[in-house]
């Protein structure tokens, strides 16, 4: 069986059961290009009275954007009614074919997932071939709201009856994530606020540093912070109900009273319930044995899940997770190391001693550990004579010993400061959600006045000014090479070059033109800047194939897009979206020139001298 | 084993039982396909493919329901033992109901253009456009319900009281495409577009941008800019509102929406998500009035789902000609099967096995 259905077979059986048109979505533009060329030989060509239909919408489009013409997929478009859409192709051809199967006029096109959201044609049927999409260089699972996303596409309001979503298995499927997405509800969005320096920069210009707190405070992130607070809060209440009991008692605070007096009582050697020799060393170290401790053993690591003292001669244990996943007991003066190694660890009273899911986690953490791990260096209290006498007296400062609440503060403790534990737990967790936001901005601000946007009373100093109109990716880089005055002197093609590969984040390879020697030194100071920038901002790709790109199609004027596609082995949909996205990071420098006259009207320059050709054609 | 022997047995394997060898040795394996899933299993065991091969043997015989283990495979520490899982004799875990699984024939029944009808908001429509006279709204219906038409009329009905009105898309590719569109309607005079890198009719009633454009016009204005189109602004038209959860650009939508000025009215256009009474209790804790929610999840034009095999047989995905909403399970029982066979005779890696 083939791993795939063909294209061909694909689009004849579609067809054949009149479930055309429609949109077939692909894994890569590769998938859909070779899809393409597989109707190259194909004889399911359409009736010549459909292929007419075909031309004329075609030339009619083509009269708006003349670009169109030259695409080398027109005859299949024109023959078959199939088409491609995906980024590698410029938005003049998209428009057209979106323009086409608008009109009913094509009977399917191969299209890439990624685009699925901004693909705003719908079709009859919608052809899924995978359940995982491309993100940040990984493939992960379609959710279920994208999967609805794609499917929604099928069924024309007023064109068709029902429409269709039509798996049909490549090696990329899961049936599972789909028929799981199809049948689901959409899943939560949740907030993904950042704080920006633009932001911050901006926020300043237009209210004082004391109101910013109540404007982040609008924000959906902290609408969203603040559910969770309030969660924690209700949980709080209850533990202030159950901790009623607990009230004050002959101490007020007699928990930590307890648990002091309790530490100091089990200190006593003559106090343990067995008299043996264990060496001080020993008891220090065990101290550190908790659940979640990474130690190690004659042979390899382990992480501990429970510490306990063995019954009858009460030695001190461990149970050990160990590498293989299995748990064993180990007495723990056979421990070699305590690593200052410590991992969440969810606690159960009974084997394997933790959740399931604690335990999943930590075999894994335990496999993923580096080879190199630092101790934890252990005080070993000098054990000396003075020591009971030491204790004693301590003790002595404790009223618990003949107080009248000791039966019910030994009874109560475990409980009582269990749930202390939690309160503390929580109120902390809602201070840290209350607070986080404005932390970070604090962060951005101290950062800002370091570099002198800021004066120390944040307000805007004369940087500052002119710094918040540059509100685009990598602002702290653009603002700091203009304040070095790295643009000083530079034409218009070293700037574009330059802000083309600040702009461009994508790591694709490919063959490019050479770069000339000017930006390539003007480059090298970019990434030295860029590189000591990066405690604070994430450095751009700033790849000079990139910046070589640009740069020549600013620099040679006579260049025709042809010519400049010729150059490169990008796509044209990429070399498009490249020059794109530079006219906006130049019209962010073009917005200087109150007080940068000169490198805005570089910018300027620049800016005419990319829309040309195709950059002029579009809407 | 050899490790393609290996990589075989694993593909022949429900992807079930590769998340359950994955937990503990692939980190977030949840959000990994079948293929990626066993490419992650092998590098992450390279080291211990002994210990990665027994383990699924002793899932394979668990999940044969035999209680030994494999012989040789003796172990002197207890494991943990896997968590009690539902299991019935379909393997999906849900009861098989009694009915017949649907036909093709019935499944493709209503394929085809339906007859003209005048146009007729629907209720949703008409509910959101209503409550917009005083109230912020938000609206989340599946993708191809309607949300344009909202936006004309919610448009059109602030421009005939004078006032500006800003409707921004997340993409400039949409912009356009809309901006076409509403000049169409409206007349170009009355439309202008501002994005990145296209600036026309910039003072007209009716504006198209990027979110990201209307957040600096918002930047501008509150650092004292005069701008008169945000002095007569009535209406702000956020489409594609779920790009509010867009890892790079959600903030951009936070930023828009916290300082659109009060006396502009907002509509955000949503696609179908899981929580948008939290988007509408928002609004309504940092907005002058309660925001209206309007939401639905029913697609207007029925969806069916089918399955395609490879050799061109087409089927129905599912037991009922509709999706059967909250049981991924209810397969149709030919899919099911011939989607085994493919399974089973395709290779992790795409090859075909002969
Ligand atoms: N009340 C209605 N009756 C019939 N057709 C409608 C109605 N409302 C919208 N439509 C049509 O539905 C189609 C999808 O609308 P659109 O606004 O693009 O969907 P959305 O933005 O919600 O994905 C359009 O062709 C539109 O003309
Ligand atoms: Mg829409």
């Amino acid at each position: 069986m083939p791993p795939s259905i063909h294209p061909v077979d694909l689009i004849t059986a579609l067809r054949q059961k009149h479930l055309t048109p429609a949109i077939v979505f692909l894994t890569s533009r590769r998938a859909c290009d070779e899809a393409m060329e597989s109707f190259d030989v194909a004889d399911i060509v359409l009736p010549p009275a459909r292929q007419e239909v075909i031309a004329a919408a075609l030339d009619r489009v083509i009269a708006n954007y003349p670009s169109v013409a030259e695409h080398p997929l027109i005859p299949t478009v024109r023959r078959i009614g199939v088409a491609a859409h995906h980024a590698g192709h410029l938005p003049s051809w998209k428009i057209a074919i979106e323009e086409l199967m608008r009109q009913g006029c094509l009977d399917a096109v191969f299209a890439t997932t990624t685009l699925a959201a901004g693909v705003d044609f719908p079709a009859r049927t919608v052809v899924i071939t995978q359940s995982s999409i491309r993100k940040a260089r990984d493939f992960t699972d379609l959710t279920i709201g994208e999967v609805q996303q794609i499917a929604g596409r099928a069924g024309r309001r007023g064109k068709d009856q029902v429409g269709f979503a039509v798996i049909t298995p490549s090696p990329y499927i899961d049936l599972g994530v789909l028929t799981k997405g199809l049948t689901g509800h959409p899943e939560s969005i949740d907030s993904q606020f950042t704080i920006t320096y633009p932001m911050v920069l901006n926020l300043l210009k237009a209210h004082p540093h004391e109101q910013i707190h109540a404007i982040l405070a609008k924000s959906f992130a902290q609408f969203q912070l603040n559910q969770r607070a309030e969660l924690l809060e209700r949980k709080l209440d209850t533990l202030h109900v159950q901790m009623e009991p607990f009230g004050p008692r002959v101490c007020t605070d007699w928990i930590t009273q307890w648990q002091t007096f309790d530490q100091a009582r089990r200190q006593r050697p003559h106090r343990l319930q067995v008299k043996q020799q264990e060496s001080p060393e020993l008891t220090a170290r065990f101290h550190f044995m908790t659940p979640g401790r990474v130690v190690g053993l004659t042979r390899g690591r382990g992480i501990v899940l429970r510490q306990y003292r063995s019954k009858g001669q009460r030695n001190p244990m461990i149970s050990v997770l160990r590498p293989d996943g299995a748990v064993t007991e180990c007495p723990a003066a056979t421990v070699a190391e305590v690593f200052d190694r410590v991992f969440e660890c969810d606690e159960t009273s009974a084997f394997p001693w933790c959740s399931a899911a604690s335990f999943d986690e930590l075999h894994y953490q335990l496999t993923e550990l580096p080879t190199r791990l630092p101790t934890l260096p252990i005080i070993v209290p000098k054990v000396s004579e003075s020591l009971p006498d030491a204790i004693v007296q301590s003790l002595g400062d404790f009223p618990c010993p003949t107080c009248s609440s000791r039966p019910a503060c030994q009874k109560d403790v475990a409980v009582a400061s269990r749930l202390r534990q939690e309160q503390h737990r929580h109120t902390k967790s809602i201070q840290a959600l209350r607070a986080s936001l404005w932390h970070r901005f604090q962060e951005r601000v101290e950062v800002l006045q370091t570099f002198g946007y800021l004066t120390p009373s944040a307000h805007l100093t004369d940087d500052g000014e002119w710094a918040r109109l540059i509100r685009i990716d990598h602002s702290l880089l653009i603002t700091e090479l203009i304040r070095a005055e790295a643009f000083a002197g530079a034409d218009p093609a070293l700037l574009t070059g330059v802000m083309a590969s600040i702009a461009h984040d994508d790591d694709r390879p490919g063959a490019f033109p050479r770069i000339s020697t000017g930006l390539s030194s003007l480059l090298g100071q970019v990434r030295k800047l860029a590189e000591s920038l990066s405690p604070y901002e994430d450095p751009p790709l700033l790849r000079a194939d990139i910046a070589a790109v640009a740069e020549r199609w600013i620099a040679d004027p006579t260049l025709t897009w042809i010519g400049l596609c010729r150059l490169t082995t990008m796509a044209e949909g990429d070399i498009y979206r490249l020059l794109a996205r530079t006219l906006e990071f130049l019209s962010q420098i073009h917005t200087l020139h109150a007080t940068h006259p000169g490198l805005a009207d570089s910018a300027a320059k620049a800016i005419a001298l990319i829309r040309r050709g195709v950059l002029e054609e579009l809407p | 084993m050899t490790t393609d022997e290996l990589e075989r047995l694993l593909a022949q394997q429900p992807v079930a039982v590769l998340h359950r060898l994955a937990r503990g040795r692939v980190h977030r394996h949840f959000r990994a396909g079948k293929r990626r899933l066993i490419e992650l299993l092998l590098q992450h065991s390279s080291q211990n493919l002994a210990g990665l091969e027994s383990d699924l043997q002793t899932l394979i015989i668990d999940r044969q329901g035999q209680s030994q283990l494999p012989p040789g495979a003796t172990r002197t520490a207890h494991r943990v033992p896997s968590p009690p899982q539902k299991r019935s004799p379909n393997r999906g875990g849900e009861p098989e109901t009694s009915e017949p699984a649907v036909s093709l024939t019935a499944w493709l029944e209503g394929l085809g253009v339906p007859p003209p009808q005048p146009f007729v908001p629907d209720p949703w429509q008409s509910e959101a456009l209503a409550a917009l006279d005083d109230t912020d709204v938000v609206v989340s219906v599946p993708t191809g319900s309607g949300k344009t038409y909202v936006a004309v009329e919610a448009a059109r009905r602030a421009m005939e009281d004078n006032r500006t009105v800003i409707y921004t898309s997340p993409l400039k590719a949409l912009s356009n495409t809309k901006f076409t569109e509403f000049s169409k309607i409206f007349g170009s005079d009355k439309v202008g577009i501002l994005t990145g890198d296209r600036q026309e009719n910039g003072q007209a009633p009716l504006l198209i941008m990027t979110t990201e454009i209307l957040r600096n016009l918002l930047y501008d204005a509150a650092s004292g800019e005069i701008d008169v189109r945000l002095d007569t602004l009535g209406l702000v038209i956020l489409d594609e509102s779920q790009y509010i959860a867009d890892p790079e650009r959600g903030v951009v939508w936070e930023e828009t929406i916290i300082f659109c000025p009060s006396q502009a009215k907002l509509l955000l256009l949503s696609a179908s998500i899981g929580n948008p009474q939290d988007i509408a209790d928002w609004l309504t804790s940092i907005r002058p009035t309660a925001s209206r929610l309007v939401r639905h999840s029913k697609r207007t034009v029925p969806l069916r789902a089918g399955y395609l095999h490879p050799n061109g047989k087409l089927v129905p995905l599912f037991k009922t000609a509709a999706i059967p909403s909250g049981h991924p399970n209810h397969l149709h029982p030919e899919t099911k099967r011939l989607f085994h066979e493919y399974e089973d005779e395709t290779m992790p890696s795409g090859r075909s096995r002969r």
